[in-house]
């Protein structure tokens, strides 16, 4: 929030921002990472979509008004550095208990029990990368903090994760700072979580679990890595609950997703990462946040066109609002990711479906009539407003054209713009004919992937780590 | 070292919600001032929450380092650890995270929490916190216009004044010495509120409060109302509560004069350039009827609106008295007298406040045939009258030994 305002100000043009009492607080942080922690705020009592047009008129007319005037037209106050403890600064000394205590009571915790981050463990994890430790990796809003190496693995120690994980850290804290992911949306109020997939032989060096219970806690690669996410966007983003992130609801993290290469050699499937450009054999974290999904239990069938209704059907009924992505907010942005297990990619590939061939029949097939489409985009959310359908929209250049074939209110639309929108993963119990979709966040998280450099004479250190 | 010879104290100083620090605004002006010699650690403690203070004597280096940090009245305070203010905030009955507002001038937060720890370092009562917290919401109300209270060169303080029957059940004192030392609720939770002044809206005298002299009232300026020798109707029923609510009425009130005598005297002193400031501001003044005094005006048959009327009528100072005190004549030359007064001087005299109603009459003080009353002149924009009615969460007992 408040980006546009930010812009104005530096270059010189006097900004209020309308904000609703709820966010006063998330505006005042986020003032603060944009470099501009007087940015003037014109408050907006209450939730305005709960207010009739009178309460509404006259909360504006009451309070908003002479705020924006004020701000407006009165000198802001200058800015003021917040000092915080020095990177390498001892801040408590004491037992287990007490660190742990002090570092929760601080909100530097999740509320977990977390290793206590000496010099020494925070030494063990820079021996595994050739970056010097106060590299910056770069800076993540909103408390605009750099990211370096050195906080990379502070918080890996903390999160409990194994000193030889840290290529993979450096690489998801480089792809957090990627533009393209957005990091600033992490506190938006749908409460999306991110969902890491590993690709690459170092999902196999670090022991990630990519069979059995893939997206459940209990092996440690997969739990502390997800656990340094969320560790990572609190302590250094600054996405932290009651403050300025704003998730309603929200979720514990993701343990990070390994895919089971062994099985994508079996059948020629291309990995995950090579939707962004990766080679087969590469070691790469891709990142995306979604806000929720839903296991498909038994996929019965022996042939892809027997199975893939199922698929399609669960794709649809874990896309509603999310549809806004695809048309209205930020058009073909909506990238629903499919994980199959195994036994159902391999069924597919027997009958030799490739990939994409998965995707195409999805596309075509996973469709809804464009009046409940727009019955998510319009009626029920007010996200698009303006009274236009689709097919108008379309006309106008607003959404894809493939919205504006027809008027027919019952015709059959796609919940994305492209076959390639549709992500697909091989992951979870290899025997067992589930899967998992998981509905996309569009713009506040658009998939980004990195590759994972590896430190020099990675195999003997990996080797001499326990 | 044991665990038990730490303290883990909570920091009572005020976070801007931009998480800004007031400390280093504070440590600017304090600097500009002069006050670092003696305020040698202004702004140096740890940005977070929570601070481990390790023994020995605990107690004693968080009071010397909380003095030159600045955060104390210069008395030693109760060290606010995680426990003290725990229990105190179980007596909240709001989440301690529910901000309340920004204290003026330099814009703390005023949490539920924060108020809770300067609550405890002024040695406040689990029980008191609900009052403390009412205090705090009518200091945030527009019309104590903190910022002027806290800035400005007069010595106007708040005025807490309590009216019900929490008072005598938390040993609130009303009588002897009511506005003396020696009771735990009447010092404790006026000092609580000065503390808030001070922590969160960083009201640090010499260093962005420039009160010429100041007042004794600024350490705590709390009082309860009497029920017993009330002979009237009491405040909070005068101003709309029932009579079992407990209200917190707030205003303020420059230092408080004594007056020993009956009505005649308490007019003679609000006619006075005591009353310079309603004059030049409008505004509510108090008034505190000791209890002698006021059996001998019920006796008399006059009601509180009689009292009211009957101070207001005879307050008066004439016209040429007005116009060359210092106020009107070298101070306030530039600025328009409100219109009752040039309407009052155009008829020869102007009264201490605009009409009878600008005068909060309580009766407190010790029960001897003694006319021992007092006036509180008031300073400021706007009219300042604030009334909240104190909702006791469900279990309140107070005074209980710990």
């Amino acid at each position: 929030m408040l980006r546009a305002s930010a812009a104005a100000e530096a270059a010189g043009v006097p900004s209020s921002s309308l904000v609703c009492d709820g966010f006063l607080g998330q505006g005042a942080t986020t003032a603060v990472g944009l470099g501009l922690p007087n940015l003037p705020m014109a408050k907006v009592p209450g939730h305005v979509d709960t207010q009739t047009d009178n309460e509404l008129r006259n909360n504006l007319t009451s309070v908003t008004v002479k705020a924006v005037i004020e701000n407006l037209t009165a000198a802001q106050p200058a800015a003021v550095m917040i000092p915080e403890p020095g990177p390498q600064e001892i801040v408590i000394e004491g037992s287990f208990d007490e660190i742990n205590r002090f570092f929760y009571e601080n909100g530097w915790s999740d509320g977990l029990p977390i290793v206590p981050p000496t010099r020494a463990k925070i030494g063990s994890f820079l021996a595994f990368t050739d970056l010097p430790a106060e590299h910056v990796i770069g800076k993540l809003l909103p408390d605009n903090r750099e990211a370096t190496v050195w906080n990379v693995a502070v918080n890996g120690v903390m999160a409990g994760c194994k000193p030889q994980y840290m290529p993979v850290l450096i690489a998801l804290a480089e792809a957090m700072a990627d533009p393209g992911y957005g990091v600033e949306h992490s506190g938006n109020t749908p409460g999306a979580e991110t969902l890491i997939t590993i690709n690459g032989p170092i999902i196999k060096d670090l022991e990630f679990n990519y069979e059995q219970g893939a997206l459940r806690d209990g092996f440690m690669a997969n739990t502390t890595v997800g656990r340094w996410w969320r560790l990572y966007l609190r302590n250094v983003a600054g996405f932290i609950l009651h403050q300025n992130d704003k998730g309603t609801f929200g979720n514990t993290w993701r343990v990070a997703l390994a895919e089971n290469e062994d099985a994508l050699a079996r059948i020629d499937w291309p990995p995950h990462a090579a939707d962004f450009g990766h080679a087969r054999g590469d070691n790469v974290v891709t990142i995306s946040r979604f806000t929720g999904g839903d296991v498909i239990a038994s996929v019965f069938g022996q042939k892809p066109e027997d199975m893939l209704p199922y698929l399609a059907d669960a794709l649809i009924s874990q896309s509603g609002w999310q549809l806004i992505f695809t048309v209205g907010m930020a058009d073909g942005s909506y990238t629903p990711l499919l994980v199959l297990s195994p036994i159902l990619a391999e069924t597919m590939a027997k009958a030799s479906w490739s990939k994409d061939d998965v995707r195409q029949w999805l596309f075509e097939n996973a469709r809804i009539p464009a009046w409940k489409f727009e019955q998510y985009i319009v009626e029920f959310t007010n996200f698009y407003s303006g009274g236009r359908s689709m097919f108008e929209l379309a006309q106008l250049g607003k959404a894809n054209e493939l919205y504006g074939e027809s008027k027919d209110p019952d015709r059959l639309v796609p919940i994305v713009c492209d076959p390639m929108d549709i992500q697909i993963v091989v992951s979870g119990d290899p025997g067992r004919t589930n899967a998992q979709v998981f509905s996309h966040n569009g713009i506040l998280g658009f998939p980004t992937a990195r590759a994972i450099r590896l430190p020099n004479d990675w195999k003997n250190k990996l080797a001499g780590a326990g | 070292m044991s665990e038990k010879q730490s303290l883990w104290i909570l920091l009572p100083t005020g976070q801007r919600a931009s998480g800004e620090w007031i400390d280093d605004t504070l440590h600017s002006r304090a600097n500009e001032q002069g006050l670092l010699e003696r305020l040698t650690q202004v702004a140096a403690f740890p940005r977070q929450r929570v601070e481990v203070v390790r023994g020995p004597n605990a107690d004693g280096q968080v009071n010397e380092m909380f003095y030159r940090r600045g955060w104390t009245d210069g008395l030693p305070i109760v060290p606010p650890t995680m426990a003290r203010v725990d229990a105190m905030l179980r007596g909240a009955g709001q989440p301690r995270n529910t901000v309340l507002g920004e204290a003026q001038p330099l814009q703390g937060l005023v949490t539920v929490e924060k108020v809770a720890i300067n609550a405890v370092m002024a040695g406040c009562e689990d029980s008191h916190l609900p009052f403390v917290l009412a205090a705090a919401q009518a200091l945030l109300e527009p019309e104590f216009n903190l910022r002027g209270v806290q800035t400005t060169d007069e010595n106007v303080a708040p005025l807490l004044m309590l009216s019900g029957p929490a008072a005598k059940a938390m040993h609130m004192n009303s009588r002897f010495g009511a506005l003396g030392p020696g009771w735990r609720a009447n010092a404790a939770i006026g000092r609580a509120v000065r503390l808030i002044m001070h922590n969160l809206g960083g009201g640090w005298p010499a260093a962005v409060a420039f009160a010429g002299l100041g007042q004794p009232g600024r350490y705590t300026l709390c009082l309860a109302e009497d029920e017993e020798f009330n002979p009237w109707e009491s405040l909070r029923e005068e101003l709309g509560f029932a009579s079992e609510d407990d209200v917190l009425v707030v205003q303020r009130a420059e230092s408080v004069v004594n007056v020993t005598g009956g009505l005649d005297d308490l007019a003679s002193v609000m006619a006075s350039a005591t009353s310079s400031f309603s004059r030049l501001h409008g505004g509510a003044v108090a008034v505190i009827v000791a209890p002698y005094v006021a059996k001998l005006l019920a006796d008399e048959g006059k009601s509180k609106a009689d009292i009211k009327a009957y101070l207001h009528e005879n307050s008066h100072m004439p016209a040429a008295d007005f116009e060359k005190s210092w106020i009107p004549s070298r101070l306030a030359s530039q600025t328009k007298a409100p219109r009752w007064v040039r309407a009052a001087l155009a008829n020869g005299a102007v009264p201490a406040v605009e009409k009878p109603e600008d005068i909060t009459v309580i009766v407190a003080g010790g029960d001897i045939p003694i006319p021992q009353c007092a006036y509180m002149p008031t300073w400021g924009f706007p009219s300042c009258r604030i009334a909240k009615k104190v909702d006791l969460p469900q279990g309140w007992s107070p005074d209980t030994e710990n």
